[in-house]
């Protein structure tokens, strides 16, 4: 089924694999699993210390409707929608728009346009994070949803552009030869023959672009600083207490703020059709 | 009338000259066929045709309209891809109604175009599906099929049958001829395979190193190649090359020696030629005869090779010192077609022969120089 990178006529060498994958396996795993299991015991249990054992009583509902009734994890949940979705919708639309645009068309400076998109990627964060919130505060944005989103879109694009561009970029020629000798404008294009092909690519982007603006912290922090639109990640921060963490109400909230990107994927997932372009060209 | 004409029309890509003062009036109707050897151009033209490649200079018409400037859709082509080049998630109805919906014309008229289409390519019953659900030959109807719903004032195909199988591929170029009896469009086609090009076309455009060399109807063409090329490109199995030098000549007429000391008389040539002219005799391999002792001129060979194909037979031979330059078997052998079964095997001693009147002699500078052969009224 999956090409083995160990055969199985070598079973000593196949053994020591397996239990190397799987000592790395759960390495990796092992604080998801220990957050999911504070997640459900109780605030005194996690007090007295009962980090890694069995938990002695399970408050699933008692914990997680507290997230929601006793912080404000239910504001920064809805303001984490109103940041990324936009910024997702933006980064796709611009970065369709430039990739075609860029694989397809050409002009004077398509290069150096690229080369900017991609350039761009390389700015670390921590160079742009004074002049980026000073341009905001300039702009009136500070501590606005309009921040983050115009900020995410602005810098998911380069990365995004790279991306469609290539996939564009491999679709085949006679297509787009055969749209524009039957009429169809540069616009009808992208819209009737390149759109329907790139939607897996779209997809991918989708999740990725997704993951990367939920997950954001760093921007967060910079370019926001009330609870009106702060998002999940920001927000978590705040569950900790000057003296006191409750730290199952905070795992309980980190695991609530883990699951969009997973449904995100999930909702992807049907768009990914391998060989969307088989039949087009040849036999 | 859908009349093409190409006036003086020059193509550079960067560096490099592709299209070399292309002149040519395409009539109404007609069905035109490009014909070359990969690199020389012809798919270059049709895409300056079809307006997909632009042009260096020079001047483009379709019905007498200048269309020099023009964008593929708005110049009444629509073009046939060797690729097919279905949109893969349109059904096969979509597929060919795209041209129309683009141009945003009524659901009735695209319907009605679809269907007609369909019925003359026989797909009505693939409607619905896409193209990954067809075969090779059904994805090339389709593509016909989308040029022919926009009812385009010229077709344009871009080897169109090169990666069908050889039985489709004879199928489809007939259905192809029918195709444009019953619609009169004219077409212009572009294939390497001079079968295609002999067998469909009204007359034939060759192409070499992006100029063209000769046009005219196909028998035309097979019989009074104006050059070396020509007569070298055209026929299958190929015409036998022999390297000459003109002995004597006088206003009329001329005796070329080979190699081996065979002499030819040409008694009546179109061009001059000088004495001591190192000249090409070119004979082709139907005309050659074996073991007849009614030639006129003939030599011995040795049968290197028999390839029999039931109707007909393919020999090469070997004479010795006196070789061919552009022979099939690219050994120097000479390529004898003869329409029976021939007892020869290998190694067998064989005489070959010809008469004077079914050879071409061809200059230094690789023009025709014999006279015209009469080529039959159609």
């Amino acid at each position: 089924m999956y090409p083995r990178p160990i055969p199985p006529t070598a079973p000593l060498r196949r053994g020591v694999y397996i239990g190397l994958v799987s000592l790395v396996l759960l390495l990796w795993l092992l604080p998801l699993f220990t957050v999911m299991v504070t997640s459900l015991r109780s605030f005194e249990e996690v007090m007295a210390g009962n980090y890694w054992g069995w938990p002695k009583s399970f408050n699933l509902i008692e914990n997680y409707t507290a997230v929601f009734t006793q912080t404000a994890m239910a504001r920064y949940f809805v303001n984490s929608l109103v940041i990324t979705l936009p910024s997702v919708v933006g980064v796709l639309v611009l970065s369709t728009l430039t990739g075609y645009v860029l694989s397809r068309h050409r002009f004077p400076g398509a290069n150096l346009v690229f080369a900017l998109f991609v350039g761009g990627n390389f700015l670390p964060a921590q160079i742009m994070m004074i002049p980026v919130r000073d341009l905001m505060v300039a702009l009136g944005l500070y501590d606005t949803y309009a921040a983050l989103i115009v900020f995410h879109v602005a810098f998911q694009t380069g990365f995004a552009t790279l991306f469609m561009r290539n996939f564009i970029a491999a679709l085949p020629d006679e297509l787009f030869q055969a749209a524009r000798s039957e009429g169809a404008s540069p616009g009808q294009t992208l819209v009737h023959v390149v759109l329907p092909l790139v939607r897996p690519a779209l997809a991918a982007l989708a999740i990725l672009t997704f993951t990367f603006v939920w997950n954001d912290y760093f921007w967060a922090i910079v370019l926001t600083q009330s609870d009106a639109v702060k998002p999940v990640t920001a927000g978590l921060s705040n569950l900790r207490g000057e003296y006191v963490s409750a730290w199952n109400l905070v795992s309980a909230a980190t695991v609530i703020v883990a699951v969009p990107p997973v449904l995100m994927f999930f909702l992807m997932q049907r768009h990914f059709i391998a060989g969307l372009t088989v039949g087009a060209v040849k036999g | 009338m859908a009349s093409v004409e190409l006036q003086n029309i020059e193509k550079h890509y960067a560096g490099y000259h592709a299209l070399r003062d292309i002149n040519l009036t395409i009539e109404d109707g007609e069905f035109a066929v490009m014909v070359g050897p990969s690199g020389c151009g012809k798919s270059t033209l049709l895409k300056t045709i079809a307006g997909l490649e632009s042009i260096s200079s020079g001047r483009l018409l379709i019905k007498n309209r200048d269309v020099t400037k023009e964008e593929p859709g708005d110049r009444g082509i629509a073009m046939v891809f060797q690729s097919y080049a279905l949109y893969p998630h349109m059904t096969v109805a979509e597929n060919m109604g795209f041209g129309l919906r683009m141009a945003k014309r009524p659901r009735a008229e695209i319907e009605a175009a679809v269907a007609r289409a369909a019925a003359i390519l026989r797909l009505e019953e693939q409607l619905d599906k896409r193209p990954r659900q067809l075969s090779g030959g059904q994805r090339q109807r389709v593509a016909i099929g989308r040029a022919i719903t926009r009812s385009p004032d010229v077709f344009l195909f871009d080897e169109p049958l090169s990666n069908l199988d050889a039985a489709l591929r004879t199928q489809m170029r007939v259905e192809l001829s029918t195709l444009h009896a019953r619609l009169g469009s004219t077409m212009i086609y572009v294939t390497h395979d001079q079968v295609e090009a002999m067998t469909m076309a009204s007359r034939i455009v060759v192409l070499n190193k992006g100029r063209i060399e000769q046009v005219g109807a196909p028998l035309e063409l097979y019989n009074n190649p104006v050059n070396l090329f020509v007569a070298g490109f055209l026929g299958a199995p190929r015409m036998n090359f022999v390297d000459g030098t003109v002995r004597t000549a006088d206003g009329r007429g001329a005796v070329v020696e080979c190699e081996g000391g065979m002499s030819i008389p040409f008694g009546q040539l179109e061009g001059r030629v000088q004495v001591g002219e190192h000249v090409t005799v070119g004979i082709r391999p139907e005309k050659l005869t074996l073991e007849d002792i009614r030639s006129s001129v003939t030599f011995p060979a040795e049968v290197r090779l028999v390839e029999h194909l039931g109707r007909e037979t393919i020999l090469y031979a070997d004479a010795g010192s006196l070789t061919t330059s552009n022979s099939d078997s690219g050994t120097g052998a000479f390529t004898v077609q003869i329409g029976d079964v021939t007892p020869f095997r290998p190694g067998a001693p064989v005489v070959i022969g010809f008469e004077p009147r079914d050879t071409y002699l061809f200059g230094a500078d690789g023009r025709t120089v014999s006279a015209p052969k009469p080529v039959a009224r159609l």
